[in-house]
């Protein structure tokens, strides 16, 4: 039962690849392999971990299978419109950031709602419903800024950009608490277990007594929670808000939870392949700018990278069953 | 022994137009292994459901312990102790041997789950209670599929709360050594003093492993053996059937002729090392219980499923289907056993479907004219007699058993000289069936080699020259239809039958 060699390697491909990437970039530029490159990294990785585990948390609930299993797009379109609302109130109608926060977690909550009744109260496709979503989101979004960047000069923002907690940078202690957070729910609780087993079964969680429908209820709630908690990040990252960030966020985020699963000893969505994966996918932006690959050709290759990964995703689990 | 902890008296259910279940009685004692047989359709699974919750019966009586359950859920039936194992594993294949034992339900304290806990908790219950080892940590998707079972029932058994399981069909997908594997956990449970009820249709394991035996036929209990022997199958297997076969069947007027259809050797993953050959003007049949491999050799042949090894011959020629319009194009035409799904296009017309295997024909420049195709449909509806006679109804509207005249007349008109059926009057009335068996028989005699799938042993006996027997995924025998009673074939499917029936 146990899989053949070739499958085995058609599973860490993905990973030969990144690592032949970063072997090249390595060589290419000089500072690519420092501290300081260390540090950009991770703080650039910051949103798209959050959204990571958003969406690894949905694909968890749901199955890992693109289409009819769990995936939700619009996340990154939460976080966008959150910053949006935020910016807005700080900068704009003079509001305090408590303030701003529940509004934007109101906005937040509603999305969250809003998918949740589109996948689990009509059985709409996942990818369908979350990607309409994610439109119209970036539509009110551009209602909301008249498509202009906001600037944001609020301190606690401006600590999470700057600040340092023992040395390290702020942004990136509080993200690694709240994967901490994540993992302890998600892997090391009943609740968790039971949100895998609906994901890994649908049949096999029902029959064992559990509530599948409120699983995957909660994962697209919690996948708008992380949009919102992502907000703030993206406000520190831009000194505000900027039209048109969610593209680069979604390719990021879908690239980093399903390269996740090639990290993974099971090769299934986890979380902390999804946090391993985003700081990957940062890694790479950073180096292609560090030895000045052209920006557009970035898109090319990440989208190539994406193609990769799915594809040998698909390739793995068709041999398994 | 007469410490009864089951007893089902009087459960009656009925499904429109089905009287499924008609006052039949089911008691289980303690500690014993209670065997349940009977045909498809006798009720088996009826009565399971009903004991499970799943289906309320409309009459009848339900007692675990001595005392009535007043309302039959399953939650009710959960904390009487009753646990079921289910045909179907329902595991997740990237979970631990431990995490599918207590799925749904986990162990945990405030710092989290006690995983450590959990998995010592998993791997000695496989020790003690079922008597065998597997590490907590192996993931489901490297397990054999007897381990995969055994994990199926440590999770339904972890609580140490269950009195009663009820098996349904444990054996289907096991091979031989691995049935022997399942066999020892089921007896270890028996000396813990757990009662089980076994749903099977291997009349060989029921009266190896069994106490008692409760013989279901219609609905209706139709025996029970209080004794159950090695040489007792023959004597269950008239219990299950006890009827003749039916008129329905047309004279057989044919002999047959050259061979047609040859497979040697063939080997796959689900049979091994199938040889048998179909003449021209010969009905050949294939007997065998769900899981003997009957399904996929059928599938191999028509090109589905690709096999390992051996050789398919077509009169003489040997032939490799990559796919099945390979096999079509070398003569042979399959009437599947899902024609809802597979056999039709249920939104197109009749008279599309007729024409679909052969649009060549009425087709001139890639272009289909309607004319002649309308023509061809007109006339395969005269000869199959189809109702109703439009050729432009839609093929979803037909009652089922006019749905499989309209697969037969697409293979009539393609002028296929092999026809596979596969389960070829499942949900057809018996009027329909008069006159398929009718059809199928004049194919024969116009030279065409017929090979006939059925789960329904009358059937095959009734239309078939040979029938080839399949068990476990091997041919176990093969036997000529004159003289050969139903009672001896159902001995030979099951493996109740001690020795081989020579042809």
């Amino acid at each position: 039962m146990t899989q053949p060699m070739s499958q085995r390697l058609l599973g860490v491909f993905p990973i030969i690849v990144f690592a032949c990437l970063f072997a090249y970039l390595g060589v290419q530029s000089t500072t690519f392999l420092s501290l300081d490159t260390l540090e950009l990294i991770t703080k650039q990785a910051v949103p798209t971990v959050i959204v990571s585990l958003g969406l690894a948390t949905v694909v968890i609930a749901g199955g890992d299978d693109v289409v009819a299993g769990g995936i939700d797009l619009s996340i990154p379109a939460t976080a966008i419109i959150c910053a949006a609302i935020i910016a807005d109130q700080l900068t704009n109608q003079g509001a305090s950031l408590p303030f701003a926060m529940i509004l934007a977690f109101g906005a937040a909550a509603i999305i969250g709602a809003i998918n949740a009744f589109l996948v689990v109260g009509l059985r709409m496709t996942p990818l369908l419903a979350t990607l309409s979503m994610s439109v119209a989101i970036v539509g009110i979004t551009k209602v909301i800024t008249s498509s202009r960047r906001i600037g944001v000069t609020d301190e606690t923002i401006v600590f999470i950009r700057d600040g340092t907690i023992f040395g390290i940078a702020a942004s990136v202690v509080m993200t690694t608490v709240l994967v901490l957070v994540f993992y302890h729910a998600l892997h090391r609780t009943r609740w968790g277990m039971n949100m895998q087993a609906t994901g890994g079964s649908r049949d096999a969680a029902e029959i064992s007594g559990i509530l599948t429908r409120r699983f995957v209820v909660q994962s697209f709630l919690i996948a708008a929670f992380a949009g919102w908690i992502a907000s703030v990040f993206v406000l520190a990252r831009g000194s505000g808000s900027s039209p048109g960030t969610e593209e680069n966020m979604l390719l990021e985020m879908v690239l980093a939870t399903f390269l996740g699963a090639a990290f993974s000893p099971r090769r299934v969505v986890t979380l902390w392949g999804a946090v391993l994966g985003a700081v990957v996918v940062s890694a790479l932006s950073v180096g292609f700018i560090s030895i000045g690959v052209n920006v557009f050709w970035t898109g090319c290759i990440k989208g190539a990278l994406i193609l990769l990964v799915v594809a040998s995703a698909s390739v793995t689990t068709k041999g398994r069953s | 022994m007469t410490d009864t902890l089951l007893k089902m008296c009087d459960i009656t259910k009925s499904f429109p137009g089905v009287l499924a279940l008609d006052a039949v009685d089911l008691e289980v004692e303690r500690g014993e292994i209670h065997g349940l047989v009977g045909e498809n359709g006798a009720g088996k699974s009826t009565i399971i459901k009903v004991l499970a919750g799943v289906y309320k019966a409309d009459g009848g009586s339900v007692d675990i312990d001595g005392e009535t359950l007043a309302d039959v859920t399953p939650r009710s039936v959960h904390d009487a102790g009753v646990r079921f194992i289910h045909q179907e594993l329902h595991l997740v294949q990237h979970f631990t041997v431990t995490e599918s034992v207590f799925m749904g339900q986990e162990e945990q304290t405030l710092l989290g789950l006690s995983a450590r806990a959990m998995r010592a908790k998993a791997e000695a219950f496989f020790e003690t209670a079922l008597g065998t080892q597997l590490s907590g940590k192996t993931l489901i998707r490297d397990l054999g599929i007897a381990e995969r079972k055994l994990v199926q029932i440590a999770r339904a058994l972890i609580d140490a709360k269950a009195k009663l399981v009820v098996f349904d069909e444990p054996t289907a997908p096991l091979t031989s050594g691995e049935t022997d594997k399942l066999f020892a956990a089921i007896r270890k449970l028996k000396e813990q003093g757990i009662a089980m009820i076994y749903v099977s249709h291997y009349l060989a394991e029921i009266t190896d492993i069994c106490d008692r035996v409760t013989v279901l036929r219609n609905g209706q209990n139709a025996g029970r053996f209080d004794d159950v022997f090695d040489n007792s199958a023959p004597a269950m297997i008239s219990a299950m059937v006890g009827r003749e076969i039916d008129e329905l069947f047309p004279t057989t007027e044919h002999s047959a002729a050259a061979p047609r259809l040859e497979i040697q050797s063939l080997c796959a993953d689900a049979f091994n090392d199938v040889s048998l050959t179909v003449h021209r003007h010969e009905i050949v049949g294939i007997a065998g219980l769900v899981g003997s491999g009957r399904e996929d050799l059928i599938d191999t042949i028509y090109g589905l499923k690709a096999p390992s090894s051996g050789t398919l011959k077509i009169d003489g020629i040997a032939q490799r289907f990559r796919a099945p319009s390979e096999a079509v194009a070398a003569g042979i035409a399959l009437v599947p056993r899902d024609r809802r799904h597979d056999g039709l296009v249920l939104d197109m017309s009749v008279s599309d479907n007729v024409n679909l295997a052969a649009l060549d024909s009425v087709s001139r420049w890639t272009l289909e004219n309607r004319r002649a195709s309308h023509a061809v449909a007109t006339e395969m509806s005269e000869t199959l007699d189809i109702r109703p006679r439009n050729i432009a109804a839609t093929a979803r509207l037909l009652s089922g058993g006019n749905q499989q005249k309209v697969v037969l007349g697409r293979w009539l008109n393609k002028g296929a000289d092999i026809f596979i059926l596969d389960e070829p009057t499942v949900g057809v009335d018996v009027g329909a069936k008069v006159e398929i068996y009718q059809h199928i028989e004049n194919l024969a005699k116009d030279g065409v080699s017929v090979l006939v799938s059925s789960s329904d042993p009358g059937e095959l006996i009734g239309l078939c020259d040979r029938i080839l027997v399949m068990l476990r995924g091997k041919i176990v025998a093969e036997v000529s239809t004159t003289d050969l009673g139903v009672d001896t074939l159902v001995a030979l499917t099951t493996g109740g039958a001690v020795q081989e029936v020579a042809v």
